[in-house]
């Protein structure tokens, strides 16, 4: 059992009434987080949003471009580093390839990676990875290892107790590596109450949160208050008060709180303005972040939106590569930009802090790293003649970009960098997961040792508690 | 969203004002006073206490001073509320929260002298290190307590003006001291803490004893002498002295290490504690920097006493294996002798729990009704509800043996008894339908062999040798899961199956040495790769924390008093050798393992907890040893130990509540009945399908993972027999990625969630609902027959009076599904009691 008493546990023992009133007075709330013994720092954000590009997407092709060649039949496959050109950002000197200008225009809001270095497991599987970047813990592990936002609902709570506090908006697990993909989306051992509440399309989010279909409010009411007094006229009183049955009592309420509360309207896409709806609308992730936006402006803790993974689907290029990243780039393009937009006008950047990253990037030569390749899986040919062998189709692990913005981080600022030539890897200031996890615990005033015994063991946030925030990231 | 507090205020100092406004009024002189007198005293408690380095403290002021981190909320809150409410009057121009802030103040001032008091105390009685943050935050403390002293003061004389300005002062003054409270580190014994307490390993061992003794130590006292102080070491100082940090150069986890000393040398000189530069820095005064340990708290009088007089006596240590700091239970089987019986204690399960009962003052309760005893022992058995037919039958049955009978036919409805016991062991064994591995040919099911072993009632020790040297049927358990890429060493396929083997059958954790000599045992890192490495082909080599030590690994089993098997034998012989060594009855530990399982799946909590962790401490070491020595004589019989168990008195005791899940596996638990759990994903799912409307449909079976001959034997679509899906994962069903040998019965708002907006639970009372309207036109047949189905019984005139409101005398589809989703989420169908 964790020992550290937080605000989880006070809100899990306090009354549905006194929960309530919490969630109006921010400053009670805030003055209870100095309840954690052990922080000695203040935090600079208090929600995460997670925009998750899954399949891994080359930063060659995106934040991190190098030399564009145009296509052209008989073309050498070694000589593409780019299949796009460049354009500028909103930052002096530093390009974005053509398609994510939008994105470009709010970087002086934020920081860009571009060294992140992605870990080495040998012949690739996606949902590896993934499960590596979102746990910090390359599977398969002894015990069930916790997703990031698991961690942090477990850490911090809800910061409106009637939004769950780690919501995961995009994925479907009806695809391809399912099990897989199901495996790092849990909170493992701190146990399904700190699990992710899965929005697989955003624009359904709403019936996540409403009465059953075809229940109207009066009828969920009526419902709700025949439940309490049937256990109020049974003779089961007399097995007196415990555990079960004051959990299940109180989750029921809260449960009936989050469906009939007004917050739940942020979960009802319809209720935006059509001029904002339509920017983000670019499909189920554009909408995703719209959805994003609207729960962390009535206090969501922790949101991950992904473009969504399926084997060979999305930035998962193993062909047409360059084809099918002007579609991904109009997907992300518009909506990224709009919510830093967004949450900076309403002032909710400051404490919301936005990552944007994938499990690893691609190359159009290099499988794995280049000190230690891995088994082939797309055969690339020397020669380029036809369009659809024109791309990033091999997976790379050795330089990725990560965009983080608001939450405390740096504005405007470029850390880490790659080779101009192939291969494009990491050449200053490398940046392994457990930094990342460890400047987002930092920035939301986790301690870096934070910790779960299971098993009599600590299990640390990031592997035996190692891993430093990269406090250069941090304004 | 202020009217909301505003409310929450009022009505809160409405009670107060009652209760204590005016007393307050009458005797505030005095209390100013007292409370002032009370902390003076404290303080000079305190002062007297300082210039001793470190003393051991009536054990009424540690408590007391622990309750500082919990009642420093009230002052902290409270004033704060307070000066909230002054400036929400003040912007709206009103008087009427006047007399609520009055009572906020004067219940903070007195919170804030109640925090400072416990606060003394504890910084006293708990040896904290005199650092800056500490004095800032005791004076901050003390002189907001003070300033919250007169600010209630002020607010019955003073002028409006002056009240609000103190109030103010007070709050920022109750946000620093607050802030540097955080700031002190409590944290620092957090991998210490789960050594074997102090209190523990020092237990039993009268140290006065050894210290008075001036002779030469006998070689049980020195056997004693050397455990206390390797225990003193592991509790304090291995921490930054030990494998995972060697600070200074210096480790006390061995002999050769701590004799050796550190960067400036030896730390011991036998025979001169005083020249010991070991005692000198744990003698030094918190506040100096050379005092050990640099972090947190200082050792106790008694733990310095014990260093220094082994020093004194020359530092020895004993020859030979040393005694563990760990409780190690006994690996040999034992059959004690079976208390007297009496009357009505034949089984001798209740003989052994009324010897129990006699030492601990537990009186036993009437046996619990026919009804409930027939519901607990249908779920227990086969994991369906009883139908309400077959209940009233039981109730009228006059035979004397009916219970045993009943048990007896239930334990040989062999599919059924399959079909609910498959879950606990899917569990156990990871196995499952989809998950993890299969993608890539990583992993295999075993569910055909599980279920038929499960039907069959195969005994324990051919099971469990099937399940160690397996055919293709069976080998799923020891092939682990394999992703594709490279893997860290400790995940290898192997080391899994070390875990996973010792971890079910042997109800041990052998995770921490598969990377590093275990913290918490001491199953050394070799000892886990001798292990693992009967599982592997070509030898394996001994990674340390996934680096390569360039040792290769021995091969040889756990425990040597079972017996040493073959190193060079082709791998299949090796596991058969392993297979048979491990099931020797001589393994009593295996039986134990197996028998606690058993018994904390039927009653709630195991003889030992965690289920997993068999060195602990039973709570009756010879019920466990009779249970599993019966267990062993009796065939390895899983149903006759259910039997034995199912028929007991003690089975048939009321059920216990209890008040917070971490208290099932306390170490001070006292058994007094079965504990009331909440029916599991699969009972619950089963429990719906039985009295409203099957949760699943004929398709969601996996068919082709089980044997051919089920089709026939299934009364519905069982849950256990359903691929996982969100609404099991809501209810608990785990993943089964890894072992899980205990499932979470508490509800949270992701299950609540899921039943009362989930689609799968949903659109069954919806189908259910329609069949139900259709099926009973009248509204109280209807309700009766709701009651009976999902509760047993009959409703009372209350129940019948609510739910008619609901269905009125002409029941709707919409009506009858609220009626039966509140039935089935009702505790009366979601316990177990």
């Amino acid at each position: 059992m964790q020992s550290n008493w937080n605000r989880r546990d006070f809100i899990k023992k306090s009354s549905a009434a006194t929960l309530a009133a919490l969630a109006a007075g921010a400053p009670i709330a805030s003055m209870l987080s100095s309840c954690n013994s052990k922080k000695k720092f203040s935090s600079t954000a208090d929600t995460v949003i997670l925009l998750w590009m899954a399949g891994g997407m080359a930063h060659t092709e995106t934040f991190d471009p190098k030399k564009y060649v145009a296509f052209e039949k008989g073309m050498k496959s070694n000589d593409v580093l780019s299949t796009f050109p460049s354009m500028p950002t909103a930052l002096d000197g530093i390009r974005f390839s053509e398609g994510l200008q939008s994105i470009g225009s709010v970087m002086d809001k934020g920081t860009l990676i571009r060294s992140y270095v992605a870990a080495d497991m040998g012949f690739i599987l996606h949902s590896r990875h993934q499960y590596h970047w979102h746990t910090c813990y390359e599977p398969p592990q002894t015990v069930a290892a916790p997703h990031i936002g698991a961690w942090i609902a477990n850490q911090l709570g809800p910061k409106n107790p009637v939004i769950p506090a780690f919501v995961d908006i995009g994925q479907r697990f009806s695809v391809g590596e399912a099990e897989e993909l199901k495996a790092f989306h849990t909170a493992g051992f701190l146990g399904n109450e700190f699990g992710p509440f899965l929005i697989p399309d955003p624009s359904q989010g709403l019936e996540s949160v409403r009465p059953p279909v075809g229940m109207d409010s009066k009828r969920f009411e009526q419902r709700n208050k025949l439940y309490n007094d049937l256990i109020s006229k049974s003779p089961v009183g007399e097995l007196g008060s415990d555990y079960q049955k004051e959990s299940l009592k109180r989750s029921m309420e809260q449960a009936y709180m989050l469906l009939n509360s007004p917050e739940a309207k942020a979960f009802d896409l319809s209720l935006e303005p059509k001029e904002s709806y339509d920017i983000y609308n670019t499909g189920r992730f554009g909408l995703g972040c719209l959805l994003a936006r609207r729960l962390t402006e009535q206090g969501a803790r922790f949101i991950s939106v992904t473009t969504e993974y399926e084997p060979f689907v999305g930035f998962d290029t193993h062909e047409n590569g360059h084809t099918r990243m002007v579609g991904m780039k109009k997907m992300i393009d518009g909506p990224v930009a709009q919510l830093i937009k967004d949450l900076h006008k309403t002032g909710h950047l400051d404490r919301t802090l936005v990552i944007l990253a994938s499990e690893f990037s691609r190359d159009m030569m290099v499988e794995g790293r280049p000190d230690a390749k891995v088994q082939e899986q797309v055969s690339q040919p020397e020669v380029i003649s036809d369009l659809k062998f024109y791309g990033m189709h091999r997976h790379f692990t050795d330089g990725c970009s990560i965009l983080m913005f608001g939450g405390g981080i740096k504005k405007g600022f470029v850390y880490g960098k790659t080779a101009d030539e192939r291969p494009c890897k990491s050449i200053e200031n490398p940046v392994k997961i457990n930094q990342i996890h460890q400047t987002i615990y930092h920035a939301l005033g986790i301690p870096e040792d934070t910790q779960y015994e299971v098993e009599k063991r600590p299990f640390y946030t990031t592997p035996d508690g190692k891993g430093k925030p990269v406090m250069e990231l941090l304004g | 969203m202020f009217i909301m507090i505003e409310m929450l205020l009022n009505s809160f100092s409405v009670c107060l004002k009652k209760l204590i406004a005016c007393q307050i009024k009458k005797h505030r002189a005095k209390l100013i006073f007292l409370l002032f007198l009370f902390s003076t005293t404290t303080n000079s408690l305190i002062a007297q206490g300082k210039g001793h380095p470190v003393t051991d403290h009536f054990w009424l002021w540690s408590f007391l001073g622990r309750l500082h981190p919990m009642i420093v909320h009230f002052p902290i809150s409270i004033l704060f509320v307070a000066l909230l409410l002054e400036i929400i009057a003040w912007r709206r121009k009103s008087n009427n929260f006047q007399s609520s802030i009055k009572i906020l103040v004067f219940v903070g001032a007195l919170s804030a002298i109640t925090a400072v008091a416990l606060g003394l105390l504890l910084s006293n009685a708990d040896n904290y290190e005199s650092t800056d943050t500490l004095s800032i935050h005791q004076w901050t403390g003390i002189a907001t307590m003070i300033l919250a002293c007169i600010t209630a003061y002020a607010y019955l004389k003073l002028s409006p003006r002056t009240k609000k300005m103190l109030l103010t002062l007070t709050v920022v003054g109750v946000t620093i001291a607050g802030h540097y409270g955080a700031s002190l580190t409590h944290g620092d014994d957090y991998l210490t803490s789960v050594l074997p307490s102090k209190s523990s390993s020092t237990a039993g061992l009268d140290s006065m004893f050894i210290l008075t003794g001036n002779k030469g130590l006998s070689e049980t006292q020195l056997m004693e002498l050397n455990v206390q102080v390797r225990a003193i070491f592991a509790h304090n100082c291995n921490n930054c002295h030990g494998a995972a940090k060697v600070k200074g150069k210096l480790r006390l986890d061995s002999k050769e290490a701590i004799f050796k000393g550190g960067e400036d040398g030896a730390v011991i000189v036998p025979g001169k504690p005083d020249e010991s530069d070991l005692i000198k820095r744990i003698k030094l005064p918190r506040s100096d920097k050379k005092a050990m340990p640099a972090k947190g708290k200082g050792l106790t009088q008694e733990e310095i006493a014990v260093l220094e007089f082994w020093i004194k006596q020359g530092a020895p240590w004993p020859k030979g294996e040393l005694k563990s700091l760990y409780r190690v239970a006994e690996l040999a089987p034992r059959m004690p002798a079976i208390p007297a019986a009496s009357s009505d204690l034949v089984n001798p399960i209740d003989r052994f729990v009324n010897v129990y009962f006699q030492k601990n003052n537990v009186k036993w309760n009437k046996p619990v009704d026919d009804r409930t005893y027939m519901r607990r022992v249908y779920l227990d058995v086969i994991g369906l509800l009883p139908p309400p037919d077959s209940l009233d039958a039981f109730a009228n049955n006059t035979a004397t043996d009916k219970r045993e009978l009943l048990v007896r036919e239930l334990l040989n409805r062999n599919n059924d008894y399959a079909q609910h016991w498959l879950t606990f062991w899917n569990d156990a064994l990871r196995n499952d339908y989809s998950g993890t591995g299969y993608i890539t040919d990583g992993r295999f099911g075993i569910t055909k062999w599980l279920y038929s072993s499960l039907r069959d009632n195969k005994p324990y020790d051919v099971f469990v040798k099937e399940l160690i040297s397996p055919d293709s049927s069976s080998m799923g358990f020891i092939k682990g899961i394999q992703w594709r890429g490279t893997i860290n060493a400790s995940q290898r396929t192997e080391m899994q199956a070390a875990q996973n083997v010792s971890q079910v059958f042997l109800g041990l954790n052998l995770k921490c040495a598969s990377c590093h000599d275990s913290f918490i045992s001491d199953w050394k890192l070799d000892d886990s790769y001798a292990f693992a490495n009967i599982f592997a082909d070509s030898v394996l080599e001994i990674n340390r924390c996934d680096k390569p030590t360039g040792r290769m690994a021995g091969r040889r089993i756990l425990y040597k008093q079972l017996g040493q098997l073959d190193s060079n034998a082709s791998t299949k012989n090796r596991l058969k050798q392993l297979a048979d060594l491990l099931v020797q009855p001589k393994n009593g530990r295996l039986f134990r393992t197996l028998a606690n399982r058993v018994w904390a799946q039927v009653m709630g909590r195991g003889i030992v907890e965690p289920v997993d962790v068999m060195d602990n401490q039973p709570w009756s070491q010879d019920l466990l040893d009779w249970l599993a020595a019966d267990f062993v004589a009796n065939g390895y019989d899983i149903k006759k130990l259910l039997y034995n168990i199912l028929t007991s008195k003690t089975y048939q005791l009321p059920s216990v509540g209890i008040k917070d899940a971490g208290l099932i596996v306390a170490q001070d638990y006292t058994f007094k009945g079965m504990l009331r759990r909440r029916l599991t994903a699969e009972e619950f799912a089963d429990a719906v399908s039985v009295a409203i409307e099957p949760v699943y449909g004929d398709s969601m079976v996996v068919y082709k993972l089980l044997p051919d001959s089920i089709k026939k034997t299934i009364p519905f679509p069982r849950a256990a027999l359903v691929k996982n899906d969100p609404f099991l994962t809501a209810l608990g069903r785990p993943n089964r990625e890894t072992v899980s040998t205990s499932r979470l019965s508490q509800a949270n708002l992701l299950q609540a969630l899921e039943l009362t907006n989930g689609m799968q639970f949903n659109n069954a009372l919806k189908r259910g609902a329609n069949k139900w309207k259709e099926k009973y036109p009248d509204s109280k047949t209807m309700i009766k027959e709701i009651y009976r189905k999902a509760f047993g019984r009959s409703p009372n005139e209350d129940e019948e009076a609510v739910a008619i409101k609901t269905l009125g005398n002409h029941p709707t589809d919409a009506s009858v599904q609220d009626l039966i989703w509140a039935i089935t989420l009702h505790p009366e169908f979601q316990l177990i009691f």
